[in-house]
């Protein structure tokens, strides 16, 4: 894999930003194992995952605290790590415009920057927790871009989780007001099943969907009621609940089956 | 010298965070040239150090990349802190970040725990460029007691009067992040962030504040509005070291005149 750490300034912000961007490249790994090593070329793109951090993350998470540039590299697939702050995924009320940002800007940029595919079967969405719930706003948002979406551990049903932390059950960094403009989404394109009601009125496409949830996570709960939510407006949902917790090890581990579940070649692909 | 791009969660911002850090070490002229040079990795030795702030629609990475910062720092032996502070003039935002208890308190508290940086007061000094002059100006009035020197180069010194201007700076920023920084109608401007009202209180509570400079460029269109708040100080009897130069708003006049603010500065050039 090449690795890029990538700072530039995005006028959609207005100040600058960073990206951590992987794109497969032969490695001694397959040399010494005698793997096939014959996917570089001139001319060919790779299939991309832009992949999500949860709240008070950023760009660095999923690089630092998982081995997902080995697990990139296994499946040839180039990875796109951006940073959304506590934003939700959102155009904020007060604040910035993260979503326009990663839904307009950055795929325009990192298309023209980087042999990453244009096409919607190549291009992929996922994150955990905050970036679960953003992975699908993404992909419901833009839906002509991403395939599939894939939530590890997400605030999917974001109205249920801002109950909870309003009922002081946890914490959270979020000021719903300048995230959401208040603590009341429903019915709003803040909330993912308003979107994909909408989305389906209008006949458009729809993403594919992964989810996975821990069973002792906090937000199991949320997520069950979730997925119901989404089987009954006839979402294609794969649901995987496995045990574990909201941390590191159940998102190292669950990426895995996310990169098993979606349509990889598992090598470039020419356009 | 050792140019450290660091990554860390902040408390304060309740999100990750980047800094630009410069620490003076063995340069190949030292080891060439310089038998006598500073005795960088003395046991107990620290560096002094210089908080330096950038512009809006800036961040962390500017004064490296546009500036030679890093051979300054070398040459006058004092290590360089590099926040990135987003478009937030550097204050706690009222929907946002708390970018002034991060530059003011976190992080050189913070610091002092990972480098060998001098937590003394006289060997503490900020200093910033535009937005980041306001900001300068806006933490040594927070923690006067903190800084033994702060410099503002072409510092956006008047907050209310920018927010309300035509030019580029102001009506390109998105209204919303502006209104996440000051308030939905940019209250805190001409409030609790407006440099003279912040001088006032420190001076009603008999503050000891830091050294001031100001410079800035003649044909700089923050010119006007900085020296009113450079003559507002005076009338209160604060001195404010201000000089002008020929000049626009821009990294030429930064990369000349942040070596007179180190010149400026009470540095030893030299581990403390």
């Amino acid at each position: 894999m090449a690795f890029f750490e990538t700072h530039f300034f995005s006028p959609t912000l207005c100040f600058g930003t960073d990206i951590n961007v992987f794109i497969p490249t032969p490695n001694s790994d397959e040399l010494l194992n005698n793997k096939s090593s014959d996917y570089f070329h001139e001319g060919t793109r790779y299939q991309v995952l832009y992949l999500l951090h949860g709240a008070f993350g950023d760009y660095t998470d999923w690089m630092r605290l998982t081995s997902i540039e080995k697990y990139a590299q296994n499946h040839k697939l180039a990875v796109i790590m951006p940073s959304a702050s506590n934003s939700f995924y959102q155009n904020m009320k007060y604040g910035s415009d993260y979503l326009r940002y990663l839904t307009e800007e950055l795929p325009q940029m990192c298309k023209s920057l980087f042999p990453i595919s244009k096409k919607r079967e190549n291009t992929f969405v996922a994150g955990l927790s905050m970036g679960g719930y953003g992975a699908l706003k993404l992909a419901l948002t833009k839906p002509e871009m991403y395939s599939c979406a894939v939530s590890l551990s997400g605030a999917i049903d974001a109205a249920a989780s801002i109950a909870q932390v309003e009922a002081g059950e946890r914490n959270a960094p979020f000021d719903y007001e300048a995230v959401f403009g208040g603590t009341h989404i429903e019915g709003t394109d803040a909330d993912l099943f308003t979107l994909i009601k909408k989305l389906q009125a209008e006949g458009k496409p729809l993403p594919r969907i992964f989810q996975s949830i821990g069973t002792e996570d906090f937000l199991y709960p949320a997520n069950v009621n979730a997925r119901k939510k989404l089987e009954t407006l006839g979402v294609d949902v794969t649901y995987e609940e496995h045990p574990g917790i909201h941390d590191w090890d159940y998102w190292d581990t669950h990426i895995q089956r996310a990169l098993d579940w979606l349509p990889l070649v598992n090598d470039s692909v020419e356009e | 010298m050792a140019h450290l791009n660091c990554s860390f969660y902040s408390p304060s911002l309740k999100k990750n965070a980047k800094i630009t850090v410069i620490l003076p070490t063995v340069s190949a002229d030292d080891y060439l040239f310089h038998d006598n040079h500073p005795d960088y990795y003395c046991e107990g030795a620290k560096y002094q150090t210089l908080y330096l702030l950038h512009g809006s629609y800036g961040d962390c990475m500017d004064w490296t990349l546009l500036a030679n910062v890093g051979r300054y720092a070398q040459e006058h032996c004092v290590a360089v802190v590099m926040p990135s502070g987003e478009n937030s003039s550097y204050v706690d935002m009222l929907h946002g970040e708390a970018y002034l208890t991060y530059i003011s308190e976190e992080l050189p508290e913070f610091l002092s725990k990972i480098f060998p940086i001098s937590k003394k007061r006289e060997d503490t000094f900020i200093a910033g460029l535009s937005m980041g002059g306001f900001g300068t100006f806006r933490a040594a009035l927070e923690h006067p007691e903190r800084y033994a020197a702060a410099a503002s180069l072409s510092g956006a010194l008047d907050k209310t009067r920018i927010q309300n201007s035509q030019e580029a700076h102001s009506k390109k920023m998105p209204l919303n992040y502006r209104k996440a920084v000051f308030g939905e109608n940019l209250e805190a401007c001409g409030g609790k962030d407006d440099l003279r009202v912040v001088l006032k209180k420190r001076l009603d509570e008999n503050a000891s504040l830091p050294k001031l400079y100001h410079t800035i460029g003649t044909e700089d269109f923050l010119k006007d509005s900085s020296e009113d708040f450079i003559n507002y100080a005076k009338e209160l009897g604060v001195s404010i070291e201000y000089v002008t130069h020929p000049g626009i708003h821009d990294w030429k006049f930064w990369d000349t005149y942040i070596q007179e603010v180190l010149d400026w500065l009470p540095l030893a050039n030299n581990m403390v």
